[in-house]
């Protein structure tokens, strides 16, 4: 038990330090240097000592090896840094925008599991009929399209022409709601992104469900059971779907420590102020300490879920558990 | 566990953001909602970010001395009277009287020092060069001061009188890092109540300020980032107005739409073909003249902004702007681009219907476009096939922005040279703007050409450019740039091919005052407030 921990600790102890490594070799790899975007658009009338007054400040006009320490001393130290472009630290970006993400991403991978668990355990029990076809059929449709496209259908339909929905943001931008208000006009605004979001995430999980199903449902156990004389429904339940619920919670365990890292093109198209949204307009903008920071985090929650995964296992599947 | 995801869609709801801090006006259903494209930073001098609309909002909070008005001439603004002396070395101000930071106390001539020896200090890209010119600074009472330079500037009034913000003295003196203080009292007709990242900013109106109240009381300004979006929201009513200029394609179904109004002018941002003047082949002017002859560029004004715009001038000055100068023109003639290729002595000497050069190379050029433009691309390949119709062989190459300024520009300071040989750029519309621009483009010494990227290098044009940076008399400015667009038509370093029109699309009955100026659009301080009485 205690060598299988040391084992998995390790692991886990190196992969969070090559993070750190491609963390910073990775932004500073792509072409395009984070001058503009420190100097803005006047850039063309710096003078070369001005520009290098501008780096210096930075500290980017030290050689790499160095800026690699002092990176990984800040992290050491927990200090994440400040935003070249934005100018505010870090730690305070990430926990304001920390919650959008959760919310929008977090409710829809827990909504999708269940509604992928569900459409895919009646698929798989009614295999071949014209619902299965229909529900693999309209899977397959929403597993293809584009999320920006069905995030402007959805804005096209539901907010700019129906009007039930707001059409970008969060919130109203500038109004001041309380209480109940606050609740909805954060609902309203959640909506449509969650929509699309969850409608795209569904699919893979109900192609996973209907499969593991398939291979439970053949199981000797199963006929046992209806030889057995437990009633349908029972079986379903009872002895189908727990069984093939494992690949899963593992794909839910894989996909919830990837919920920091947000969603990026629904958070771009519906302007919602999340995780994604930062990290893409950081690697925009050659923001090399928001990119170095939000990959960090993304990291770590990715291996905490890995971690609560290999936990949960034993508990989940008693097949599992070792001495 | 249906309880359970209703009780993570409630915490997520309540988590997101806490509600606005106590004393702070809520939203009044008035705010006028104009959408911005991305974050400005806390909206103050250091960290705003785009140059429009980003300094144009900036200066509704933080204000400079003077303001550029719809011509884009620098009035005094904060200045009630001033006197330049006879050499134009001396500048002298008085103040209003009346002035009031946000935060109360008086706004005096001792901040203005004090803002301009920061900017010296604590180097900024826009406004650190700015100040070079300035020998000393004094102050005599709460409103006078005495500007002396070290040399006549002809750009002063425009930068940085007009440009460079006033910071308060009191709050700024002990900031050692500008860039990470995200301070927001300023002076001017607005003041910033709320700020989310990637939210949205809320303006309320000064209505303290010493040139009266300003017209709108309350400006929202959300974050959205897609285009399609932002015009959805606008057609919809949710955003009365935005900085995102329409599409030549949608201008006519928004002049249709009921409840919208457009507004249109001039737009100072150029589109050119960027030669590189340091190239074997591209350094014959001449060759670059024919070049310029076979590209139609009123064709491309048509096909690309479906006549949005304005054809380029070969001077480079937009013929809108008052240092235009009309006797500069050019009409490109194909059989004038063959006549001077033969003349030149580049034939098809093997057949393949390239010319070829007297040392029997193809005459071939590279051509790079920006990857992201469609406008760009689609020019770039009307070029392409122009060209081959007078035997020049040309491969467009489209890259992403930071691979076509590391060819063009490398770390954007044209000391370090470039490698390229023909570009499809632009300038923003600041440039024409700025008083020595035909110096910037293309001076040959590169710390004054700080923008000549072509590497193009004329001693006359050189000569004008020292005078023009030293006349401060606008005739006389005038007379200079004359004669700067006069030689810049004749070498063509760059040929100008466009300049594409702002348009802006607004919901009159929200806010019908925007002044449109000219070149840049209608977010700017006088589509909020009248300029002060003197």
């Amino acid at each position: 038990m205690w060598r299988f921990v040391a084992g998995r600790g390790a692991q886990y102890l190196l992969v969070l330090c090559l993070t750190v490594i491609l963390n910073f070799g990775l932004p500073r790899m792509m072409p395009g240097s984070p001058m503009v975007f420190l100097a803005g658009e006047d850039v063309g009338f710096l003078t070369p000592e001005q520009r290098a007054q501008l780096y210096a400040l930075y500290g980017l006009d030290q050689p790499q090896w160095r800026q690699f320490v002092t990176y990984v001393g800040n992290l050491a130290r927990g200090q994440l840094g400040y935003s070249f472009q934005r100018g505010r630290p870090i730690g305070e970006i990430v926990r304001e925008r920390l919650p959008w993400t959760l919310g929008l991403v977090g409710t829809s991978l827990v909504l999708a599991t269940f509604l992928g668990v569900a459409l895919g355990a009646v698929s798989a029990w009614r295999r071949g009929s014209a619902l299965d076809l229909g529900t693999l059929g309209v899977a397959m449709f929403f597993e293809s399209v584009p999320s920006f496209w069905l995030g402007m259908i959805f804005i096209a339909v539901f907010a700019a022409h129906l009007g039930w929905f707001p059409i970008f943001g969060a919130g109203t931008a500038g109004a001041a709601f309380e209480g109940w208000g606050l609740v909805v006009d954060r609902a309203r605004h959640l909506a449509l992104p969650l929509a699309t979001l969850t409608l795209i995430t569904v699919p893979g999980m109900l192609l996973i469900m209907r499969y593991a199903m398939l291979g439970v449902l053949g199981e000797q156990y199963i006929a046992t059971a209806r030889a057995k004389g437990v009633p349908e429904g029972r079986v379903l339940r009872r002895h189908a779907v727990r069984n093939a619920l494992l690949p899963v919670a593992t794909v839910f365990m894989l996909n919830l420590g990837f919920v920091v890292s947000g969603a990026t093109v629904v958070e771009t198209v519906f302007s919602y102020p999340g995780l994604g949204r930062l990290l893409y307009e950081a690697v925009l903008n050659r923001d090399y300490p928001v990119l170095q920071s939000t990959f960090f985090i993304i990291t770590v929650s990715v291996i905490a879920a890995n971690v609560a995964a290999d936990l949960l296992y034993p508990l989940i599947d008693p097949r599992v558990r070792r001495r | 566990m249906r309880r359970g995801v209703g009780l993570l869609l409630v915490c997520a709801l309540a988590m997101g953001g806490a509600p606005p801090a106590a004393g702070q006006p809520t939203s009044q259903p008035s705010a006028l909602r104009m959408a911005i494209t991305r974050d400005e930073g806390a909206l103050n001098p250091y960290t705003y970010q785009t140059g429009y609309p980003g300094w144009n909002l900036m200066t509704l909070i933080y204000e400079p001395l003077f303001t550029p008005d719809a011509d884009n001439i620098p009035q005094p603004w904060l200045v009630r009277q001033y006197t330049v002396s006879q050499d134009g070395r001396t500048w002298t101000f008085a103040l209003h009287p009346n002035i009031r930071w946000h935060d109360g106390r008086p706004f005096t001539a001792d901040d203005v020092r004090f803002t301009y020896e920061y900017v010296r200090r604590n180097p900024h890209s826009r406004w650190t060069g700015q100040v070079r010119t300035i020998e000393s600074i004094e102050t005599s009472g709460p409103t006078g001061l005495t500007i002396r330079l070290n040399a006549p500037s002809s750009g002063f009034a425009a930068q940085p009188l007009a440009d460079l913000p006033i910071l308060p003295r009191h709050i700024w003196e002990n900031v050692a890092n500008p860039r990470q203080f995200n301070d927001v009292v300023g002076s001017g007709p607005y003041r910033l109540a709320e700020m989310r990242d990637g939210q949205f900013y809320r303006l309320v109106a000064n209505d303290q300020y010493f040139a009266g109240r300003p017209k709108v009381r309350e400006l929202v300004l959300p974050i959205i980032r897609d285009a399609t979006v932002t015009f959805t929201a606008l057609r919809a009513g949710e955003i009365d107005t935005t900085v995102r200029p329409l599409a030549p394609e949608v201008v006519a179904e928004f002049e249709r739409a009921a409840g919208m109004r457009v507004a249109r002018g001039a737009g100072y941002a150029s589109t050119i073909l960027q030669f590189n003047a340091e190239h074997p082949v591209l350094r014959e002017p001449k060759l670059r003249v024919a070049i310029a002859n076979a590209i139609n560029t009123r064709l491309m004004v048509r096909l690309l902004l479906l006549g949005y715009g304005v054809v380029g001038s070969p001077g480079y000055i937009h013929p809108s702007s008052p240092f235009y100068n009309p006797a500069v023109t050019f009409t490109a003639s194909k059989s004038r681009a063959v006549q001077l290729l033969n003349e030149l002595n580049y034939v098809d000497r093997n057949g393949d219907g390239i010319r070829d050069l007297p040392d029997g190379a193809a005459l071939r050029f590279t051509l790079l476009t920006l990857a992201g433009n469609p406008v760009r691309i689609r020019g770039a390949d009307l070029i392409r096939s122009w060209l081959r119709d007078v035997g020049i062989d040309v491969r467009v190459v489209a890259q992403e922005d930071a691979s076509i300024i590391a060819q063009v520009w490398p770390d954007f300071d044209v000391c370090k040279g470039r490698r390229f040989d023909m570009a499809v750029f632009g300038w923003s519309a600041p440039v024409m703007n700025r008083t020595t621009a035909l110096r910037d483009l293309f001076h040959s010494d590169c710390r004054q050409g700080t923008i000549n990227i072509g590497g193009y290098r004329n001693p006359a044009l050189d000569r004008l450019g020292a005078d023009l940076a030293a006349a401060v008399d606008p005739a006389r400015q005038k007379q200079i740039l004359f004669e700067m667009q006069k030689i810049v038509a004749a070498d063509l370093p760059v040929h100008t091919l466009f300049y594409q029109d702002g348009i802006y699309a607004y919901r009159p009955d929200r806010h019908a005052a925007w002044v449109y100026q000219k070149g840049q659009g209608i977010v700017n301080k006088l589509s909020f407030i009248d300029p002060p009485r003197r």
